[in-house]
């Protein structure tokens, strides 16, 4: 099968949909399909066997200064970059709907070259897509979960009427909701995703398929001989994203008797401002390490110093630094929010699960883990086992294959 | 100097000139008594008027809807409070998004009913703020290529 997998940024450390592309687009290959990956900036890392096409932009809305290109001096007067500029100056995000145009005319280039037999976008949702449906190729789309969660969550913190009105423009939530609607098919990767995405764009449960991520456990291991720190915990995830939900974990380490130690994995921070701000408010300063950006291998020793990983979200579509550090034998206290439950599995038996935004049942389910390394080992070990019993990359792929199937059988 | 700069002066010049020459137009109104308001519209054929307002009338609907819908979104969502100790001010977000909401809905309204009658002002406003934007953008983009750094990177020499 020849398979082109489109997403508007391709780079696995710029979140979830650069992490769902790489490892999909290895194990289609490894099925020995043709994978081609059209992707915009931060581009995806080369991998064998995928023959990856850039679809560049000038990346106007992330940047204040210095959005010339100086080989491209006039490139930003052309229609398609000039409506960008305009619509980026003017709080949108356009990135998504102009990926969506150039991917079109990408893929109109591509397939007078190769004849594509299905085409499968990841969480892009731009109204190009209407056009690449009438290129002729089955065409699909995942969702990891609806943009809707994301701007209510922001609206769960202080804020004033300028950041809400900032954050209603962001989300292009209308043109997603009318192009959903118009795709054959949604994937999504959870039971929970695929119910809020039916309430949010109205898409038909019927034309909703789930296919679970998978997790990479070769890569994410438990490695031997290394030390544990005692009271440690550790969090994963943009602490600006609000539905992360970190200010719930910096209110419980405040109410917890034994004195934990954070440490936040995040490239961005701490250079943001507001979780530092969090840490005074509370009196946690020196007890929280910002590791800024750092390297899987070094990630993968942190989930093996700490004692206990905790993901205080509000919201997840699959939360993969769940299942990372289930890969990793690390006990995971999580909320039940979100596909959380489906990821982490049982209460007390793979994980630790706590109702959303309650610091203080977040503070008992450390002090409880802390207090029992006995049971910490034991959940450890049967998350590693759930990892990799349910998910793999290898069963995403075959599942998706499957799918890809029904859709070109449908198509003809 | 560098072509890439000469374009960029040429296109702040343009903006700027084009941005006088509407600021002109304007003390013509106030300081010559040219009332364009009793410029007759009706004598124009339907074709050319709405060749005109359809476009104007459109881009300024979608404007004022986006206005509307974000006053009636922050107006409508709901949401959990947030933790009371991080807050730190009052939010008077509902009340302000009250009032867009009524302003965009009387400015709809507005629109609606002068392109209705043909009134000037009704075309001529909206014009003027969706070519003052316009204007601003070319000048913003220029005044970007003027002072960027004219060296390539290494790689985009090599090539």
């Amino acid at each position: 099968m020849k398979i082109c997998l489109l997403s508007y940024r391709g780079n696995p450390y710029c979140g979830g949909q650069g992490i769902y592309v790489m490892y999909i687009a290895r194990e289609l290959v490894k099925l020995g399909h043709e994978v081609h990956v059209v992707a915009g900036p931060p581009y995806p890392f080369d991998e064998e066997g995928v023959v990856i096409h850039r679809v560049s932009n000038h990346n106007y809305f992330n940047k204040k200064k210095d959005f010339i290109k100086p080989h491209k001096p006039f490139a930003t007067f052309q229609p398609l970059n000039f409506y960008e500029f305009v619509a980026a100056k003017m709080g949108i995000f356009p990135e998504i709907e102009t990926f969506s145009i150039r991917a079109f005319f990408k893929l109109k280039e591509l397939l007078k070259t190769h004849k594509f037999d299905i085409i499968h976008d990841n969480q892009c949702l731009g109204y190009g897509f209407l056009l690449i449906q009438r290129l002729g190729v089955p065409f699909i789309s995942t969702i990891h979960h609806p943009l809707t969660i994301d701007r209510s969550t922001w609206f769960e913190y202080p804020s004033d009427f300028n950041i809400k009105m900032r954050r209603i423009l962001y989300y292009p939530l209308l043109m997603q909701k009318f192009v959903a609607n118009r795709m054959y098919k949604i994937i999504t990767v959870s039971h929970n995703a695929a119910i809020e995405i039916n309430k949010a764009f109205g898409v038909k449960q019927k034309n909703i398929n789930v296919i679970y991520n998978g997790m990479d456990s070769s890569l994410f291991y438990p490695v031997k001989g290394v030390q544990k720190k005692k009271n440690s915990i550790i969090f994963v995830g943009n602490v600006e994203d609000r539905k992360k939900g970190v200010i719930y974990l910096l209110k419980a380490m405040t109410l917890t008797k034994h004195k934990v130690s954070l440490t936040i994995v995040d490239g961005g921070a701490p250079n943001r401002s507001t979780v530092p701000n969090l840490i005074n408010k509370f009196g946690l300063n020196g007890r929280v390490t910002f590791t800024g950006k750092i390297p899987i291998d070094k990630l993968i020793r942190l989930y093996s110093r700490n004692e206990i990983a905790v993901l205080p979200s509000l919201y997840e579509g699959f939360g993969f630094p769940a299942a990372e550090a289930m890969a990793c034998e690390l006990p995971v206290l999580t909320t039940t929010a979100g596909a959380l439950p489906e990821v982490v599995g049982e209460h007390m038996k793979t994980g630790y699960l706590v109702p959303p935004r309650d610091a203080h049942a977040i503070a008992e389910g450390i002090d409880f883990l802390l207090d029992n390394p006995d049971l910490r080992r034991e959940m450890g070990k049967a998350a590693r086992k759930r990892v990799l019993e349910v998910f793999t990359w290898e069963n995403a792929a075959h599942e998706l294959v499957a799918m890809y199937d029904e859709v070109i059988n449908a198509h003809r | 100097m560098p072509r890439p700069r000469i374009f960029g002066y040429l296109a702040v010049l343009f903006a700027l000139i084009l941005t006088g020459f509407f600021i002109y137009s304007l003390t013509l109104v106030f300081n010559e008594n040219i009332t364009f308001s009793q410029i007759d519209l009706q004598q124009l054929s339907n074709f050319t008027f709405y060749a005109i307002a359809a476009p104007i009338g459109l881009v300024s609907m979608v404007v004022i809807g986006t206005g509307f819908w974000i006053g009636w979104t922050i107006l409508a969502i709901k949401v959990v409070p947030p933790m009371p100790e991080i807050v730190e001010k009052k939010d008077f977000s509902k009340i302000k998004a009250f009032f867009m909401c009524i302003i965009t809905l009387a400015l709809g309204v507005l629109l609606i009913y002068g392109i209705y009658i043909r009134n000037f002002w009704a075309l001529a406003i909206p014009a003027a703020a969706i070519c003052i934007v316009i204007l601003g953008a070319v000048f913003w983009v220029g005044i970007a290529i003027i002072t960027t750094r004219s060296t390539l990177p290494e790689e985009k020499q090599k090539s």
